[in-house]
């Protein structure tokens, strides 16, 4: 056993090392990032708690397996900004105010990080979700149909009804409208907005 | 460079050459006692196997024909995808190579395991753990965290079994017989003892929610390469280890290249991952030290497999004889493509085209299917038949087996690589709208659903082959079916 000793430590010595490099790191460091504060408040801007509940929506749903949420650095590739996914490329600070950074590892459909830019009218989000096909031909995301539901038109037909036409449209006198679960995950991808500037990221010059 | 200094010590204190042969009552006692319990591993890891396979194949076709059982909450792609890719770690590569590796080790050790029964409620536990999970994500439970999707409360039990499980390794170790230690037996414990380490940590981090997001970036992706990197990997690499000597005869080529292999897989492993997210919100210095670490990954790699060709070498008898040796063969193949497929990655300009295409998740599938799980049925059709007492009943199976899974992962390679790469490119051109990306790469995508249905095919067969011992050790009485085959007809 003697003899062995001084190989096992080394061995955890090797293993160990990567593990203090990458994640004690990770959390010491990056772990204690603060918000920037601004004379208007702090970035990035809190979330609502619509927006924190929605991502578990997101979370639960696996859209994550498809979106990723991260703007690449311009010095790899400019793809991601001529696409206009975003201003700027992402860093660890805009991830603050999350409680799971979706950064995501496949881009089945686009990136998410500014999507809330992107498309403002949660209708048209309701819609998107509801019957992806019927707003982008030739999509191949998923319907959301569950988290929608179908009631009966009472009085005035509701707000956030959605309009349909096509096989999944409701019959006459019922209308669709989104879960509390379709609102909160609505919200959540409206605050996804990298907007603002913050020190460590200078915005990229416009073409 | 550490490992230098310490080469002679490692010299001193393992034999490096053949594992040592037992005494024929010994191994009957060691397997006699091992019977119940590897074979228990082995079956609840061949339904997680099939499982993950066919919700696989489900969750490809949806890729390409999203109307296919859509709308359905708990048949949705994004919930699918993880419990088939969970299934396929944590039902089944995990609890097979524990499987394997008690056997190894008991074998290494001389030592015949005694209270099973604590291992057997250990190995119910973890499946029952997995189980949970599974369904938590489909109830919506999932936590989107790549490789811990199952709901934090899951990874109670797995880690608790776990523990369980691993000790009985480390017990049978410490009480060896030879007092010498085989390679294998290096990387297998490597492998066990760092997974325990690498499940608690991230998980609580990452899905117990104690680090804020802005950390997660880097634990995500030290976790989703370590899991590989230094426990599937060298678990793999041990049990070829074992296999090779033991099925051809040959010693060990160099054992240089052995500690060499072994030492810089441990120092460059842990430093490799961080380009998962090259380019990303992460530091840059983590993402050049894994470049660089990716890069001289290249060393291990090759110390090994030249370890390993040397000893296959002029074995095509063996090779035509033995399925084991085959499944390696092919294992050792799939590996050094990964690590090549894996440095081109790492290259960042590549990367920048590659990065969120099929291209990464191709890789990641080679290794676990190509590489591991390959070796993990070299270590099932050795061990097995030394379990039931009987050799494998049907040749044809096995071909089917080996055959299928062969064009079936050539094919998801390559639909997935090339088709990465193509996908990539139309990406990386701002011009082609996002919809148009989609049918450049629906055709390769179409390609991955068929190499799915091969690969199920392949390990259907695996299972009833599987499925059909089973009943002929139940009941010894019945005649057995009409080929048959002696894989031990060369070996002890
Ligand atoms: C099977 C993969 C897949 C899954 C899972 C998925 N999506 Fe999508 N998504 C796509 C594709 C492909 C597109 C591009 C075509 C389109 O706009 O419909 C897209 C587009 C989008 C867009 C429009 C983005 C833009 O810039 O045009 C939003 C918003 C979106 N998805 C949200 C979600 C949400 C929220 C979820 C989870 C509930 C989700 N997606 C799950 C594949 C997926």
């Amino acid at each position: 056993m003697n003899r062995l000793r001084p190989l096992f430590i080394t061995i955890a010595l090797l293993f160990f090392a990567g593990w203090l490099g990458f994640v004690a790191y990770s959390y010491l460091q990056l772990g204690r990032l603060a918000p920037q504060v601004e004379s208007d408040g702090s970035l990035p801007p809190l979330q609502s708690g619509s927006a924190i509940r929605g991502a578990k929506v997101y979370a639960a749903e696996g859209c994550m397996t498809c979106h990723s949420q991260q703007v690449r650095q311009t010095s790899v590739t400019p793809s991601d900004i001529d696409r206009n996914w975003g201003k700027r490329p992402s860093v660890a600070r805009d991830y603050l105010r999350d409680q799971v950074a979706f950064l995501g590892t496949s881009r089945i459909g686009p990136d998410l990080s500014n999507v809330g830019v992107r498309f403002t009218d949660p209708i048209w989000y309701y819609r998107h979700l509801y019957e992806p096909t019927a707003v982008v031909p030739g999509s191949n995301m998923p319907a959301y149909r569950y988290l929608f539901k179908m009631q009966k038109i009472q009085g005035q037909p509701s707000e956030e009804a959605i309009v349909l036409t096509g096989p999944h449209a409701p019959k006459e006198g019922y209308e669709v409208v989104p879960t509390e679960e379709a609102k909160d995950l609505v919200a959540y991808l409206l605050s996804r907005k990298q907007d603002y500037t913050l020190p460590e990221v200078p915005p990229v010059p416009e073409k | 460079m550490r490992h230098e200094s310490s080469l002679s010590q490692v010299q001193a204190a393992t034999n490096f050459s053949e594992p040592a042969p037992l005494h024929a009552t010994t191994r009957a006692e060691i397997d006699a006692s091992l019977r119940f319990p590897v074979l228990l591993f082995f079956r609840t890891a061949l339904f997680w196997l099939l499982l993950g396979s066919i919700l696989c194949t489900i969750t490809s076709l949806k890729l390409v024909v999203p109307c296919f059982l859509d709308g359905i909450n708990f048949l949705s792609y994004g919930r699918l995808l993880p419990v088939a890719l969970d299934a396929l770690l944590y039902g089944w590569a995990i609890p097979a190579g524990l499987g394997i590796s008690l056997w190894l080790i008991a074998r290494l050790c001389g030592r015949s395991l005694r209270c099973t029964k604590i291992l057997v409620a250990a190995t119910l536990f973890w499946n029952i753990g997995v189980f949970l999970g599974s369904l938590g994500i489909l109830c919506g439970y999932g936590t989107s965290v790549p490789w811990l999707e199952y709901p934090n409360w899951a990874s109670i039990p797995l880690f608790i079994a776990f523990l369980l499980m691993g000790v009985w390794v480390v017990l049978l170790f410490l009480a060896r017989q030879p007092r010498s230690i085989y390679i294998t037996q290096w990387y297998l414990l490597l492998g066990l003892c760092a997974f325990p380490w690498l499940y608690a940590t991230s998980n609580m981090l990452l899905t117990w929610g104690s680090v804020q997001a802005s950390a997660q970036g880097p634990i995500i992706a030290w976790y989703s390469a370590n899991i590989f990197g230094l426990f599937l990997i060298p678990l793999a690499l041990g049990i070829i280890y074992y296999l090779i000597p033991k099925i051809t005869g040959a010693a060990i080529y160099s054992y240089y290249l052995a500690v060499l292999g072994f030492f810089s897989l441990l120092l460059l492993a842990g430093w490799s991952g961080m380009t998962l997210f090259l380019g990303g919100p992460i530091p840059v210095w983590m993402v050049s030290a894994s470049v660089v670490a990716t890069m001289l990954m290249m060393i291990p790699v090759a110390a090994v497999i030249l370890n390993y060709a040397k000893m296959i070498q002029g074995q095509a008898a063996a090779l035509k004889e033995s399925p084991a040796l085959r499944f390696i063969a092919f294992g050792i193949i799939a590996y050094f493509v990964a690590t090549l497929l894996n440095l081109a990655y790492a290259i960042p300009t590549w990367n920048g085209i590659l990065h969120f295409t099929h291209y990464s998740n191709g890789v990641v599938l080679l290794t676990l299917l190509g590489f591991v799980s390959m070796v993990l049925f070299a270590g099932m059709y050795y061990i097995a038949p030394r379990l039931f007492g009987f050799s494998w009943l049907c040749a044809c199976s096995i071909r089917c087996h080996f055959w299928f899974a062969v064009v079936g992962l050539s094919l998801m390679v390559t639909s997935m690589t090339l088709g990465g790469l193509i996908e990539g490119l139309a990406l990386d051109d701002a011009a082609i709208t996002f919809v148009n990306v989609l049918s450049f790469a629906a055709p390769w995508r179409w390609l991955n659903v068929i190499a799915w249905m091969l690969l199920l095919l392949s390990y259907v067969s695996f299972v009833r082959l599987f499925g059909k011992m089973l009943f002929r050790a139940t009941h010894p009485d019945q005649k057995a079916s009409a080929c048959s085959f002696n894989p031990l007809a060369s070996v002890s």
